[in-house]
């Protein structure tokens, strides 16, 4: 299983835009989907263009993420951060910082609204994290 | 003319810049560009009022657009404005406050940009006015029948002359000459019809006409409201300050009687030396068979579209605009203009700043490509191929 850190690296090896984006697509495989049905106001992202979901939950003190798009594009973002919370524990991810979207450069390739629908996801799924500790 | 564009000459993520997002900003050939530099270069001065050279040339310049406007539109009136929706709003407030009375009822369209409809729901909540909006029909044409039976007791009418989102041409001689017989007055949304048409606006017979100068090749932040001579007897001034009065004492003020009434403060005195540049610039333009060439273009990559199994949204019949809205059957639209970006074109997605018009349509956002006069076959060609490649390669 690839690793943030791994992650990174392969993201700032790759200069084409296209082939930037289709890796972020492929991500969207990370992702443990949130099935339409469970889409509400609770779980939606606000500020983000596309319908995002995400639930977070606490399993034997580990973070686990749900969530799911209309957009591949924005599920592949969901995926880097499935992979950035995947194997921590909920103090662990209180360390995260958005930074890494853009040391991979991924933000670099969006436009400014899909940028910040990223860190309105980011902040969401942090603040249910500390909700839930 | 492609050279004219400096912008034109770069590139956009490795690929040469592909530029189809029109119906939102036109690119600004060197002319307009030249213009603005010239201005605050050589002449940078505050206009009407000083009697120093630099003033002098300011305001000739600012007035020349002004009359080049009311040359090239045949117009009375030309209240120089922050844009089309400046302009809508000087209307609401100017006219509708002056004339509109609890009850009185406004006749809008489904198909209005969001400029052409919240003014009028704030003007609503104000004035306890009525709103009544004409339904888009599956054709993509204003439903005329209800239009007719909305004119009952109606004071205003405010169209959409061309569709941001669709390219329809609606029928706008036809509406006016309604109106008119209704003793409405009629407010024509012009913003995406002057870049393509030669309008007479007396003959149109209309009474308020908005468009702005960034959506035909001139500077962003200026627009016009061409207004008829009997229309603007029944405005009153809603922004006060220096430029629009005559005379101030404590006791009160006079306000001037020309179009100046509307634009109080310190004008946009660049932007209309260089939109007067741009609309000197399109002199040059036959309008008529450019708007024939980006038809044939429009349709042709409809086609295309339809064929690679995209839903097209609009019709392309002789008047409509070269506005290509579509969506693809699985793929999102923002990732496909993402991607779309990745190869140099600039299309818009989203709701076009258009909603109830999409709600009718039962989407929330198309890809539009919208094309100019700088496009040309070989780009829509191109878009085409790269198109297909992307969906081979993503959907």
């Amino acid at each position: 299983m690839i690793t943030l850190t791994e992650l990174i690296e392969e993201f700032q090896d790759v200069d084409d835009k296209m082939e930037r984006l289709e890796m972020v697509f492929e991500l969207s495989e990370e992702v443990d989907f949130l099935e339409t049905e469970h889409w509400n106001e609770l779980t939606r992202v606000r500020g983000c263009q596309s319908e995002a979901h995400v639930v977070v939950s606490i399993e034997n003190d580990l973070v686990k993420l749900k969530a799911g798009a209309d957009s591949k594009l924005v599920q592949g973002l969901m995926g880097i951060l499935t992979i950035a919370l995947r194997g921590i524990s909920p103090s662990e991810a209180m360390e995260l910082t958005p930074d890494f979207a853009s040391e991979m450069g991924v933000l670099n390739s969006l436009s400014p609204s899909r940028s910040n629908g990223f860190r309105n996801m980011f902040d969401k799924v942090m603040n249910e994290i500390q909700n839930k500790m | 003319m492609r050279e004219q564009f400096p912008i034109l000459q770069r590139e956009v993520n490795g690929y040469p810049l592909v530029y189809f997002d029109n119906a939102a900003t036109t690119q600004k050939p060197q002319v307009v560009i030249d213009a603005m530099n010239d201005y605050y270069t050589n002449s940078n001065a505050n206009v009407h009022r000083a009697v120093h050279t630099l003033a002098g040339e300011a305001t000739d310049g600012y007035e020349a657009c002004r009359t080049t406007l009311k040359d090239r539109f045949n117009a009375p009136k030309v209240i120089i404005t922050g844009g089309t929706t400046e302009a809508i709003n000087l209307v609401a407030h100017a006219w509708g406050k002056a004339n509109l009375s609890p009850g009185d009822a406004v006749v809008l369209t489904e198909m209005e940009h969001h400029s052409d409809i919240v003014p009028w729901q704030m003007l609503a909540k104000e004035l306890d006015i009525e709103l009544r909006y004409v339904p888009v029909q599956q054709d993509f044409t204003l439903d005329m029948e209800i239009f007719e039976a909305s004119l009952d007791g109606a004071k205003l009418v405010c169209v959409v002359h061309i569709s941001n989102v669709l390219g329809v041409c609606n029928p706008v001689d036809k509406i006016i000459s309604l109106a008119k017989q209704n003793g409405a007055r009629v407010l024509l949304d012009a913003a995406q019809s002057v870049p393509h048409q030669s309008i007479d606006f007396q003959k149109m017979g209309a009474d308020f006409m908005a468009f702005s100068a960034h959506k035909m090749c001139g500077p962003t932040g200026i627009g016009a409201l061409l207004v008829s001579d009997d229309a603007f007897e029944q405005m009153q001034p809603f922004m006060g300050g220096g430029d629009m009065i005559e005379t101030v004492s404590i006791h009160g003020s006079t306000y001037q009687t020309n179009e100046h009434k509307f634009e109080a403060g310190t004008p946009k005195i660049a932007e209309a030396i260089g939109w007067n540049a741009a609309l000197e610039w399109m002199e040059q333009i036959d309008l008529d068979s450019e708007h024939s060439r980006l038809l044939e273009l429009a349709r042709w990559l409809s086609q295309q579209l339809r064929d690679m199994g995209m839903t097209v949204y609009g019709r392309h019949d002789d008047d409509d605009a070269a506005v290509v809205s579509f969506l693809h059957p699985t793929m999102n639209s923002e990732d496909l203009a993402h991607l779309l970006d990745a190869r140099g074109f600039a299309v818009r997605t989203g709701h076009h700043c258009a909603q109830p018009l999409l709600e009718r349509l039962k989407i929330t956002g198309t890809v539009r490509a919208s094309l100019y006069f700088y496009n040309s076959k070989e780009e829509v060609e191109n878009f085409v191929k790269q198109l297909s490649d992307i969906l081979e390669r993503f959907s």
